[in-house]
């Protein structure tokens, strides 16, 4: 049934039809000449094709604005990164504030779709914008309190009012967080730049208990392909590492050099 | 800092591991039930159209352990979390929708409607596109099993020949033809149903080189 004569004889056919024209209303269908089976097929396939209108319709709506989540939460991990550029932390948070009450109205937006078991049903649609967040609120947490964000914080960041706008599930989460050493790592080499020890240390503590905790989710098999998640988190510690090992080295060749210099 | 967030998360994962270890031993048995009914279904190819009630009767226990296979499987699913396991099953549940289909085409040569579906597996076939509340076939689920119908029909042109009734072949290209159009209503997208699609025009050609190869010799008007 694959074979390869199939798919080359279906693409001309995929463009021919590219043009979406819907023609084939059930008023189009000359019902008077069909046999009384025929009709009845045609009867039950119009009201299948309405359903499955819908619910295509309704994917596309949820992929729209989960890409729209993406692009601005990717603002919002920018935003943060400035830290290590000004002299005052708090203006960064209020820059990122204004852009996360945008996020909130796309997620507003967007809850219409993923009620009740909706939610699950285009999971898979709405999971990378939901992981993104998670990832920038994520940096956000651990620039402000050098913690790993909780779930309990990601569904109180997006309540208005009751309660969460979008269920997040513990594979959002754990594929939200598990990119985050990628941007802790981002922030890490900034604040080298910046002579700032403290915040490498913080850095290399966190992407430590990321490494131990991730690890032991991402392998534990529950995780749809966790190779380049774990590939990724390696190589954000190792840089680290890396990094922190040539500024220490750096500083004890400077100050021995100080020392021999003042004797 | 410390690793209690990943050591709860993991609980809650084990947690689910289990679950989904009953889901897949509960699949395992329905399909365990669909190869034993389609084996014995199959049996609608070797005889003429006079004895397929007899074929089709054969097969009513098993529709019978099917009911109970899918009432062990809906039992461990909460409405809400449908979707989230939803994948595991969908094979299993399409085969056991085609069978129903295949019968209803063999007793009635007419197309098997959600209504059919539930009387004979108990499960409602969710035609809208609604919020679900409790475990249902999905509309893509009864829509391949159809797709299915067209593979066996095929087959069943040719084995009409073959058991000497070579009227058969006409109704079943009318049949095929008619259904073919009913899925040409639908606006599919680039998924599996819609691959699946494509491939009902290569059993429409089989049925009508039957049909060809009857009339060319004379042998129907």
């Amino acid at each position: 049934m694959n074979s390869p004569m199939d798919t080359a004889e279906d693409s001309p056919q995929r463009l021919a039809k590219k043009p979406k024209v819907h023609n084939n209303k059930p008023t189009d269908i000359p019902m008077e000449h069909v046999s009384d089976s025929k009709r009845e097929i045609l009867t039950l396939f119009t009201n299948y094709r309405n359903t499955l209108d819908a619910h295509y319709d309704q994917r596309e709506r949820v992929i729209k604005c989960s890409r729209d989540i993406t692009a601005l939460s990717k603002k919002i991990v920018f935003s943060l990164l400035r830290i290590t550029q000004v002299t005052n932390p708090e203006s960064v948070f209020r820059d990122a504030e204004k852009q996360h009450a945008q996020v909130l109205d796309l997620f507003r937006k967007i809850s219409v779709e993923l009620q009740g078991s909706n939610s699950l049903k285009y999971n898979r649609q709405a999971t990378p914008g939901i992981q993104e967040y998670i990832e920038a609120i994520g940096l956000w947490t651990f620039l402000q309190d050098g913690k790993l964000i909780s779930k309990e914080q990601v569904l109180e960041r997006l309540s208005v009012g009751a309660g969460p706008l979008v269920s997040v599930t513990d594979e959002d989460y754990i594929l939200g967080i598990s990119d985050l050493p990628g941007e802790v790592n981002r922030y890490c080499i900034n604040a080298i730049g910046k002579g700032d020890r403290e915040a490498v240390k913080k850095c290399l503590a966190f992407l430590r208990l990321m490494k131990e905790g991730v690890n032991l989710l991402l392998c534990g098999g529950y995780v749809r392909d966790p190779d380049k998640k774990v590939a990724v988190l390696d190589s954000s510690l190792e840089k680290t590492e890396r990094a922190f090992y040539s500024m220490s080295i750096r500083e004890s060749e400077m100050s021995a050099r100080s020392v021999s210099m003042a004797v | 800092m410390d690793v209690q967030v990943f050591v709860d998360l993991q609980d809650r994962l084990d947690q689910e591991s289990t679950l989904r270890e009953d889901i897949k031993s509960a699949i395992t048995e329905l399909n365990k039930t669909c190869r034993l009914a389609s084996a014995k279904l199959a049996k609608a190819h070797s005889v003429p159209k006079s004895q397929t009630k007899e074929v089709t009767d054969a097969i009513k226990p098993q529709f019978e352990t099917l009911r109970q296979n899918i009432g062990t499987l809906s039992n461990l699913i909460q409405p809400v979390t449908f979707y989230k396991y939803h994948d595991m099953w969908s094979n299993a549940i399409q085969s056991a929708c085609s069978l129903v289909v295949f019968a209803i085409y063999l007793d009635d040569a007419r197309l098997a409607t959600p209504g059919d579906i539930q009387a004979y597996l108990s499960c409602r076939v969710n035609t809208e596109n609604t919020d679900i509340t409790e475990f249902v076939i999905t509309l893509e689920e009864y829509l391949n099993a159809i797709v299915s119908l067209f593979n066996e029909l095929s087959r069943l042109a040719v084995n009409s020949v073959i058991v000497n009734d070579i009227q058969r072949p006409q109704e079943i290209s009318t049949f095929a033809s008619d259904l073919y159009a009913g899925f040409q209503l639908l606006n599919l997208k680039n998924d599996n149903l819609r691959r699946r699609f494509d491939s009902i025009k290569y059993d429409i050609k089989k049925i009508e080189e039957v049909q060809y190869d009857l009339r060319v010799r004379g042998l129907i008007s």
